[in-house]
């Protein structure tokens, strides 16, 4: 495929850029609607334990003090799963039963929420939070998943037995891995673990709810999925749909959590209790412990190799922690396993998962869901196994990476794929061949490591991957474009701009985008697995398509000739045989508008797309390392990140999503760990004081090399960018540290402390 | 009780009435309807809350609003004149330093402190003076990138 393009590519400025930067943009936490009280929440300071009594007399008798709820005014609403995944997403049917409460009288875990408030200003709200009594009676708890599911182990939910929520298994095993294992002639296998890692959105979560006069719900919602937070409010609140009105503000950052209801469900029971606008902006603490964040795993790898490095089977069990309530945990262990097994051409492949209730804060989506995990032991084994065999990390992956035409990850044909052009150039970049399997000396060694991956555009085939676009054209030529994917920071209006202009040829400032608000959008499934660009870009896609089809049929009628020879270019139609016949854009629309002749129409285009296929990025990702064997601190000096993720719409906001990726990536490595105190359940770290996320002067010096080569699949070529810049950095970083000291860390993250140990440990 | 205090906020004055527990950034967003201030951490560690008195960067999650009294207080919504944005802003824009964007007005206001000190700073001067200042998705490399360009733009614009 190759076109000539003149607006996808560019490296245009965001539309909401400008706003931004002045402070203009409204957020949830900025909204602010006349009469608006503010919601504050009572957590349990428990990991387990049932509400014997509430006492809400002290704090309903304070003055400003507008309603108080607890579990007895939540139970007349649904129970749900805040995951959202009880909807008919699922290829499958995979389900999950509604689980939570609005307010709960079993804490299930530290942070859960017991009763919550509504006063007309924060610091009143604060007060009665400290005036509401509630006595509980404490429940034996369990924070180990492995403990989770022994006999006699205390039970969280009543449909998951022994506490296992949900065993998954790998959706495309392949082969007969143990007869593949008996005939492998290097065998390598760990075990490893990785922590649950908080999101740390800089916006915390919030959202603001009013019932209107006539009834209806408005909720300013930061959902990733604004249709499925429309349905599940609804339903939770026994309500039609069209009662429910969405908005989605700016969005001060998601990578996931967002993709779960947050703040939500609290805020719509205060502003039906007290029938007053309410607003409820979570505190950092609460960020970390009310919500989903990143599923912590432990796990058993085994990858068989010949001797030639040709890898012949793998197989794993994950064991992960779920919290209290489900949520979309479960399915981070089904995507893992997906991405991970199917990454590298291998004919035997198995992989279980049992994914574990424990009385922790919820475990979900976040970046990736599952693939960082997975390709943590498995591009630290590949190396292990290169080293067993004499071979370079690199030769390894050359020879087991899949080629276009291949079945991927997801069970479909490889359409295209650049990841040898990815690990040729970034090992290049990185300086492999001076750099790497070098003799260290000194108390400061140096190394460098790569790791490969593979990751999705879009939830097709597994989830139901709907998105729908709206556009018609104004009278000038201009283009109003109706779509809702969430506005989290990736620069999807910009995208969606190019690409839309880009089909019409018109200007990406040309295009309108209409957006953020349930009454007005078409259905959309949402912003989640890298999915805008690629499935809301193609319903744009055809939607432009559709448009630009009414637009030339009429213009050929205008100029007198067939629509076939006419193009399209800078706002100018002309035809490709007569190029003196021409028409603008404009005088086409305004005729379309204002006519006089009996055949008005408003020129526009529809597409209800469902993903049928999926482009999976592929990418190399290089770490150059200092370690310091006195100290066991590990410094990334240098980073590279190579992707091929089809044609960039926009080159500069690919390698901010890149870039992004290599920061979140290196705390996940090195700094970001979610520490619960085994012998009281509390969450230690619930804030950036002992949590620790990477500032700027953590950063090394970054590169990023976008191989910028068209899919067949994707609008104008593109594929997903968003999650697969994490996804490597950590076993980039594991290997390169293993190529400067020789030791390895398999469990996340690699802290200074973990490092010392295992340096001792093979000195003697 | 609460007290009557004057703030200079963006060169203008507001005489307000307020608890003395109040915090400025609970002022600035609450009283004034200044949102362009973000609240993040809430305890000074992530910069969001930055503003300027008298030119020096704050964190105004940590500062009680009566200690401010009668300082010039610089929020975000003072530096685009109109629509015509400051160099800073405008470098942002332009550089892709803007994702999810909270974090960007406490980020565009840290690099004003420094750059109206300092018109050629290093690389490591920008991140030091920046350093208090987190961000989630951008890596950093673009903000970066984009006040070395606006220190560029804003030194030839001093010496023309």
């Amino acid at each position: 495929m190759s076109q000539r393009l003149s607006v996808v590519g560019k490296r245009i400025i965001q539309p909401d850029a400008a706003a931004k930067a002045t402070g203009a943009a409204l957020y949830a936490s900025d909204i602010m609607v006349p009469g608006t009280l503010i919601g504050k929440v009572v957590r349990s300071p428990y990991p387990h334990a049932r509400i014997t009594r509430i006492d809400k007399s002290k704090a309903e008798n304070l003055s400003g003090v507008e309603a108080i709820i607890t579990p007895e005014d939540t139970a007349q609403w649904q129970k749900f799963d805040r995951g959202m995944k009880d909807l008919p997403m699922i290829a499958g049917g995979y389900t999950v039963p509604p689980d939570e409460g609005v307010l709960n009288e079993r804490a299930r875990h530290f942070g859960d929420a017991i009763a919550a408030v509504a006063a007309i200003n924060e610091h009143i709200a604060e007060e009665a939070l400290e005036l509401i009594e509630v006595e509980y009676e404490e429940l034996p708890f369990i924070i180990d998943p492995e403990e989770a599911m022994k006999p006699g182990a205390p039970q969280i939910s009543g449909f998951a037995k022994g506490n296992i929520g949900k065993h998954m298994s790998y959706a495309f095993p392949a082969g007969d891995v143990q007869k593949a294992f008996k005939e492998a002639e290097c065998i390598v296998e760990g075990t490893f673990s990785t922590p649950k890692q908080e999101h740390c959105t800089a916006e915390t979560a919030a959202a603001v709810a009013r019932l209107d006069v006539n009834g209806r719900l408005t909720v300013w919602s930061q959902c990733q999925l604004p249709h499925l937070a429309r349905r599940e409010i609804a339903h939770i609140f026994n309500m039609p749909v069209h009662r429910v009105k969405i908005i989605t503000p700016f969005i001060g950052g998601s990578f996931g959590q967002r993709g779960a209801l947050c703040a939500e469900p609290i805020c719509v029971a205060l502003a039906l209790k007290t029938g007053r606008p309410v607003k409820l902006v979570y505190s950092r603490e609460e960020n970390f412990i009310a919500l989903e964040s990143r599923t912590g795993f432990q796990y058993t790898l085994r990858m068989g190799f010949q001797k030639d490095g040709t890898l012949t089977a793998m197989d794993t069990y994950m064991l992960g922690r779920l919290g209290g309530y489900m949520g979309c945990g479960p399915m981070a262990s089904a995507i893992g396993m997906i991405f991970g097994l199917g990454h590298y051409r291998c004919p035997n492949r198995s992989g279980e998962a049992d994914m574990v209730m424990t009385n922790t804060p919820m475990s979900g989506a976040f970046r990736g869901f599952g693939n960082p995990a997975i390709m943590w032991g498995i591009e630290q084994l590949v190396d292990e196994a290169a080293e067993k065999l004499g071979m370079d990390p690199i030769e390894i992956r050359l020879k087991n990476i899949k080629k276009a035409g291949e079945i991927a990850n997801m069970g479909l044909r490889l359409e295209s794929t650049y990841l040898e052009e990815c690990i040729k150039r970034g090992a290049e970049a990185i300086g492999w061949k001076e750099k790497w399997g070098k003799t260290k000396k000194g108390t400061i060694r140096r190394g460098v490591g790569v790791a490969t991956m593979t990751h999705c555009s879009g939830a097709a085939p597994l989830y139901l991957d709907h998105s729908n676009a709206f556009i018609k054209l104004n009278e000038d030529g201009t283009a109003d474009l109706v779509v809702h994917p969430a506005p989290v920071g990736q620069h999807i209006w910009g995208a969606l701009s190019q690409i839309a202009a880009e089909e019409l040829g018109i200007h990406a400032e040309d295009i309108n985008i209409v957006t953020g608000d349930t009454d007005v959008t078409l259905f959309e499934y949402g912003s989640d697995a890298s999915r805008s660009t690629y499935s809301v870009g193609n319903a744009t896609l055809i939607a432009a398509l559709q448009a630009k089809e009414q637009l030339l049929e009429r213009a050929a009628g205008m100029l007198g000739v067939s629509a076939q020879e006419l193009e399209i270019n800078d706002r100018q139609i002309f035809s490709s045989t007569e190029p003196k016949k021409r028409i603008s854009m404009a005088d086409v629309c305004y005729d379309a508008i204002y006519n006089f002749k009996g055949e008005c129409l408003n020129i526009s285009g529809k597409c209800s797309w469902e993903s049928k296929w999926n482009s999976p990025p592929t990418g190399a990702f290089f770490a150059e390392v200092e370690v310091n064997i006195e100290t066991g601190r590990v410094r990334v000096i240098r980073f590279v990140t190579a992707m091929d993720c089809g044609k960039a719409i926009n080159p500069m906001a690919v390698e901010g999503q890149l870039e992004g990726g290599i920061q979140q990536g290196i705390g996940y490595g090195l700094t970001e760990d979610y520490v619960i105190n085994k012998d009281t359940g509390v969450v230690e770290t619930d804030n950036y004081d002992s949590y620790k996320m990477p500032g700027m002067m953590d950063m090394p010096e970054t590169q990023v090399i976008i191989i910028d080569e068209p899919d067949p699949k994707g609008p104008f070529g593109a594929k997903g960018v968003g999650e697969p810049g994490m996804v490597g950095v950590a076993p980039a970083i594991a290997n390169a540290v293993y190529d400067a000291v020789k030791v390895r860390i398999r469990d996340l993250p690699i802290t200074p402390e973990k490092l010392l140990n295992a340096l001792e440990l093979a000195r003697n | 009780m609460k007290q009557i205090a004057t703030f200079i906020v963006n060169e203008k004055r507001y005489e307000l009435a307020i608890e003395p527990h109040m915090l400025l950034v609970e002022v600035l967003r609450d009283e004034l309807g200044l949102t362009g201030t973000k609240q993040s951490c809430g305890i000074g560690n992530c910069g969001a809350c930055t503003v300027l008195i008298d030119g020096k960067p704050v964190l105004s999650c940590l500062t009680l609003a009566l200690t401010v009294e009668g300082k010039h207080i610089t929020t975000i919504e003072a530096l685009a004149q109109g629509t015509a944005l400051h160099p800073i802003q405008k470098a942002f824009v332009e550089h892709g330093a803007i994702q999810c964007g909270f974090c960007t007005p406490g980020m565009i206001l840290s690099a004003k402190a420094l750059l109206d000190k300092n018109l050629n700073p290093t690389d490591r001067e920008v991140k030091y003076a920046l350093s208090g200042n987190l961000c989630r998705c951008t890596g950093y490399v673009k903000i970066i990138d984009a006040v070395l360009a606006a220190a560029e733009a804003m030194s030839k614009e001093a010496n023309t």
